[in-house]
């Protein structure tokens, strides 16, 4: 009978597993790239450089397709409307706040303006909207279809207002972090030149910031530093700046690889001083190892999330020497306790920095365990 | 001077964005990247924090995030956990609700399934508060909108 597949599909005893993790997933495996891989990424992207710089980092997950529709819904019904949209296929719903006070929709006319709002909905592109729209009415006992209008989404828009936020920062007295298309405020300061395409790294987040300070405080010249989760290459960039001999930056996402290969070469650096290597996602079947060697670094900063951080563990530790620093961000203050409770069997000497919310751990490798 | 002083507190509001994310996997790419982008929203800001608040969740599970985004460009958000209907098109197996609700059931579920996603939903900030028994009406509710009537026990 169909009822005990019900039972079977979903045990209710145990929902809250569902949810929440009783497991951490390991997230990324590693793949060996020999090193003409970083030469051959630093050399297709030169010849695809265009001054429209946005170009350069969209692939086929940004560049998608979307729907934007324009639903008018009475202001009595707002809120569920706006979550039965979302149930009933909408990606997103937003509403803006001062809709109201304006004279919307001439074509409309009537005093009937001012009962409705407007509602910005995004849809994937193969969405039946108005079968969505119906049953987002239906459900919520509206009698009539609201009005919408769909049109195709204009990525290009969204990407360039997002490149517009990036201004220069000043991240210390001078060390300042540039946009490729901005010139330097301080032109005798440090200056990290960036575009950070879609990968994460502008200098403007507080995790950024603290591990920028943390390496500030660490690079005396001469060290080995490893970037583990390299974002746009910002930190691996900066402690070559800052005169480590140096860098290597890992990240599981190509993207990443491709904005961190561009940044190098913005801030003039021979691909000799800074190698990086993509670390295949898990769903990658080799088991094929990164190519660096264990106990090379003398300096290691891995900005993620607590997850990978606490499921990589053992793996960024490998690389470091016996005495050398660790660093750890991504982390939100409440998560700190655990993150300590995993590497102090490693590291001694931890020291936390804050800034808001989220803080940087670091300390220093034990020199006598068993590594494996 | 008190008057003056609350109005600079209180920060004016552009907009309020409703959307899906899969828990630790926001990526500045669609929906995610035009529903914020049209407010000049930091993207990777947004996604960081959200990956990070999102950690204690299994991966991919999509939750409901509401942001307020305001006139300076900054934002606020908070997260819930799945959407009632996400869970009892989970409990039920199925992927949509009913095409007609209230003429053509797809399916059903017992009150234990109604209870147990009510237990979870009573961890949300907003329900914290709300008896056991509003939350399982409500459910119940979204469940006979979707064309899944509740039945006290699966035979």
């Amino acid at each position: 009978m169909s009822a005990w597949n019900f039972i079977k599909h979903f045990p209710c005893k145990n929902l809250s597993r569902h949810i929440f993790k009783d497991r951490v997933k390991p997230l990324c495996f590693f793949t060996s790239y020999t090193p003409q891989s970083s030469f051959s990424i630093s050399a297709s992207l030169s010849t695809s450089y265009s001054s429209s710089s946005s170009s350069c980092f969209t692939d086929e997950s940004f560049a998608a397709p979307y729907l934007s529709v324009r639903i008018h819904c009475p202001k009595h019904v707002l809120d569920s409307f706006s979550e039965a949209l979302l149930c009933f296929g909408a990606s997103s719903v937003a509403v803006d706040e001062d809709i109201e006070e304006e004279d919307e929709d001439a074509a409309s006319g009537s005093s009937l303006a001012s009962k409705e709002i407007c509602i910005e909905s995004i849809f994937p592109v193969h969405e039946e909207v108005k079968m969505c729209i119906s049953q987002a009415a239906n459900s919520i006992g509206l009698k009539e279809i609201p009005k919408f209008k769909v049109e195709m989404g204009d990525e290009q828009d969204w990407i360039t207002k997002n490149q517009d936020l990036f201004q220069p920062v000043e991240i210390a007295e001078r060390l300042w972090i540039v946009p490729e298309w901005t010139s330097p405020p301080v032109p005798e300061a440090v200056n990290i030149i960036l575009n950070p395409g879609f990968a994460f790294g502008t200098g403007e987040h507080p995790t950024t910031k603290l591990c920028l300070l943390l390496l500030q405080s660490l690079i005396k010249g001469g060290e080995a530093f490893l970037d583990y989760g390299t974002g746009s290459g910002i930190l691996a960039i900066a402690a070559l700046k800052f005169g480590a001999a140096s860098s290597a930056g890992i990240d599981i996402d190509p993207l990443a690889i491709k904005s961190a290969s561009h940044n190098a070469a913005l801030n003039n650096i021979p691909l000799e001083k800074l190698e990086l290597h993509l670390a295949p996602s898990e769903n990658s079947s080799s088991g094929r190892e990164i190519p660096l060697q264990k106990e090379q670094f003398d300096v290691i900063i891995a900005n993620i999330l607590l997850n990978p951080v606490i499921e990589l563990a053992d793996h960024i530790l490998s690389f470091a020497k016996p005495g050398a620093t660790i660093g750890i961000s991504g982390i939100l203050s409440e998560q700190l306790p655990n993150v300590i409770a995993h590497y102090s069997p490693f590291v001694e000497d931890i020291s936390v920095a804050t800034i808001g919310d989220w803080v940087c751990l670091s300390g220093t490798k034990k020199g006598d365990f068993i590594d494996n | 001077m008190a008057a003056a002083k609350e109005i600079l507190t209180r920060r004016p509001v552009a907009a309020t964005i409703r959307l899906t994310v899969p828990a630790g996997g926001a990526r500045p790419a669609p929906p995610v990247g035009p529903a914020l982008g049209q407010y000049r929203l930091n993207l990777m800001a947004f996604c960081k924090d959200f990956n990070a608040r999102t950690q204690k969740y299994k991966p991919d599970t999509p939750m409901a995030v509401t942001i307020t985004a305001f006139k300076d460009n900054s934002f606020e958000f908070t997260v819930k956990s799945p959407t009632v209907s996400w869970y009892i098109k989970k409990a039920a197996g199925v992927d949509k609700g009913s095409t007609r609700p209230g003429h053509l059931t797809v399916t059903t579920l017992s009150v234990r399934h109604v209870y147990e996603i009510a237990k979870v939903k009573q961890t949300d900030p907003f329900c914290q508060y709300m008896p056991l028994e509003s939350i399982c009406k409500s459910i119940i509710g979204t469940a006979n909108s979707m064309g899944i009537k509740i039945v006290h026990d699966l035979e």
